[in-house]
């Protein structure tokens, strides 16, 4: 189990099962520093998509590592505390939007970001529990406002969203209150481009791992351009699809598109050298 | 290398309409801000969104970006070493 089951399962399976992470204060005139923060991320263009600065980028190109290392130490932490995400798969995700209430779709700040998408092809996130009031108050401020979704409806999308390809990430807005269930790819989504070329952990592992049983695996090769965290590959001298279990964030999304049900999602947690990275 | 990349925001005006040079980007270097932070009760008016290079790293220096731009508004340079 990761770091936030522990801190935040309070017993349940996954952290993100246990229904008191997705309850927050409606009211409360003055929130304390943290609460607050968790709310601030920009909801328009998510701070331009830029978790760290170009003197980051700069210090990476000199090959200072303390000074990098010491940098994603307080970008982690901070954001840790205030707004980071994990990787879930599509079932895992439909059992979310069982346990809680409202979910709705919202406009994707990312995707605004990096491409200037148009709101009406934007709604791609999903926003859930009591924040989404306060996107209905004030449609102006995020931009489009909010989409009620029944629970069918909700996983109709969700479904939909992953046939495209898209990865179901959970994020939180004042950790643990998880407000953000964002269907994320590569590099449009800031998290996943973030933890991807920069290692910074703004978005952690799943609680799976995809594995190829190489006796299935018939090199057809339509895995292959679901994976966007890097992780899977094609071997040609083997004819059969690869996956870098140590990079793999456990999406399933290679895994439900193969006909020949070769991708196995594990455990992390059994796997002895993977259970601990995350 | 690391480039600078320069937006004129006098010649740029409307990046949320235009969106050319972040289409074009095969890399995604460029990114959409916003020069004010978010109001509630308001949307930010398109005028106060802004272009600028981010993911600098991934800039290969085709210089698509600042043919692309209708304004000429981008300016993307490989000099100072870094």
């Amino acid at each position: 189990m990761c770091d936030w089951c522990e801190k935040y399962g309070d017993g349940y399976e996954r952290w993100y099962f246990n229904p008191a992470n997705y309850a927050r204060r409606l009211y409360k005139i003055r929130k304390e520093e943290t609460e607050a923060s968790g709310a601030e991320v920009n909801p328009q263009v998510a701070g331009g998509m830029a978790v760290v600065g170009r003197d980051f980028l700069e210090l990476v190109a000199k090959g200072d590592m303390e000074e990098v290392n010491k940098i994603k130490q307080q970008v982690e932490g901070a954001a840790w505390v205030t707004h980071f995400g994990q990787v879930v798969t599509l079932d895992e995700a439909l059992r979310v939007v069982d346990i809680m209430y409202p979910i709705s779709l919202i406009s994707c700040a990312c995707r605004r970001s990096m491409s200037g998408a148009p709101d009406e092809e934007n709604f791609v996130c999903m926003g859930m529990g009591p924040g989404m009031y306060k996107w209905e108050r004030w449609p102006d401020t995020y931009r489009g406002g909010v989409h009620f979704l029944t629970l069918e409806e909700a996983k109709e999308v969700l479904t939909k969203m992953n046939k495209r390809g898209l990865v179901h990430t959970l994020f939180t807005f004042g950790t643990p209150y998880l407000g953000g269930l964002c269907n994320c790819d590569y590099p449009d989504c800031a998290a996943i481009r973030t933890v991807v070329d920069l290692g910074i952990r703004i978005l952690w592992k799943g609680h799976y791992v995809a594995r190829i049983d190489e006796e299935l695996c018939n090199g057809c090769a339509s895995c292959v351009h679901r994976c966007q965290f890097k992780a899977l590959s094609f071997v040609p001298s083997r004819d059969k699809a690869y996956i870098d279990e140590f990079q793999c964030f456990g999406c399933g999304n290679c895994a439900s598109e193969c006909d020949q049900e070769a991708i196995i999602m594990e455990e992390r947690a059994s796997l002895p050298a993977l259970a601990t990275v995350w | 290398m690391l480039p600078t990349i320069t937006v004129d925001y006098k010649k740029c005006k409307e990046p949320l309409s235009c969106r050319k040079c972040l289409l074009t980007c095969s890399e995604h270097v460029l990114g959409l801000g916003t020069d004010v932070p978010p109001k509630k009760f308001k949307e930010t008016d398109p005028e106060h969104f802004i272009v600028a290079g981010v993911r600098f790293d991934k800039c290969s220096g085709c210089m698509d970006c600042v043919e692309v731009c209708p304004q000429n508004a981008i300016q993307v340079s490989f000099s100072g070493g870094m």
